[in-house]
């Protein structure tokens, strides 16, 4: 199994992946990130009612969508350019164990289109394209 | 305007949201980037994915960008002779 610090730069409190639990280098990841109240954004988000910010929701993904490239990316720049069609369809809670799914779906010029699903017990919590781009 | 020219201009169009343009506004010898059409990077790789959805033509890399994104005219010429397959 992947050694997650070591393919990813990101450290508390911002490493949003806590597992991959299947990987295909340019083409699919599947991980995962257990929301605990102990995340530091929840306790303003929002006091007495935590619930993950959308937006985490997409760097989650785009974390998990680090996992596509082959080799660590620690030294590597890769940028988030872009987020298409970001629905967020139902919020998540501390105790939910969210599946991060993430496919290639192609590549240009140092430019690559991902496309996210961020998922609770069959449910879709959040769809998104995003665009990262690596210099 | 050929049939394959025009339906390349609709794919920009809708690919790319350019709302308000017309097949008909659009000039076969601009180019696409830069000047002309003035798209960017994102916008190429839309198009990258739209020429291979909607015309099974597949550019391969920059170089083949370059030549294809030249114009209009480059881009439907680029098409017509990658799809004969």
């Amino acid at each position: 199994m992947i050694e997650i610090p070591a393919h990813l730069p990101h450290r508390f409190p911002f490493l949003l992946v806590d597992r991959v639990l299947e990987r295909e280098p340019g083409v699919r990841v599947l991980a995962e990130k257990l929301v605990t109240n102990g995340e530091p954004y929840l306790q303003g988000h929002f006091e007495g009612r935590p619930l993950v910010p959308g937006v985490l929701m997409l760097e989650m993904l785009a974390q998990a969508g680090g996992f596509l490239e082959a080799d660590s990316l620690h030294g590597a720049a890769i940028f988030l350019a872009g987020v298409q069609d970001a629905r967020f369809k139902a919020p998540a809670f501390p105790g939910d164990r969210l599946r991060l799914e993430v496919c290639a779906e192609g590549a240009f010029a140092g430019l690559m289109k991902l496309r996210g699903t961020v998922s609770c017990e069959g449910r879709e919590l959040c769809t998104a394209a995003l665009l990262v781009k690596r210099l | 305007m050929s049939d394959l020219k025009l339906r390349v201009k609709e794919m920009i169009i809708e690919r790319l949201k350019l709302e308000g343009m017309t097949p008909d506004q659009m000039d076969d010898g601009a180019p696409l980037f830069g000047e002309g059409l003035g798209l960017d990077s994102i916008d190429a790789l839309e198009l990258v994915l739209g020429i291979e959805q909607v015309f099974g033509v597949k550019i391969e890399d920059e170089a083949a960008g370059m030549k294809a994104f030249k114009s209009i005219q480059a881009l439907t010429d680029f098409i017509a002779e990658h799809s004969k397959a």
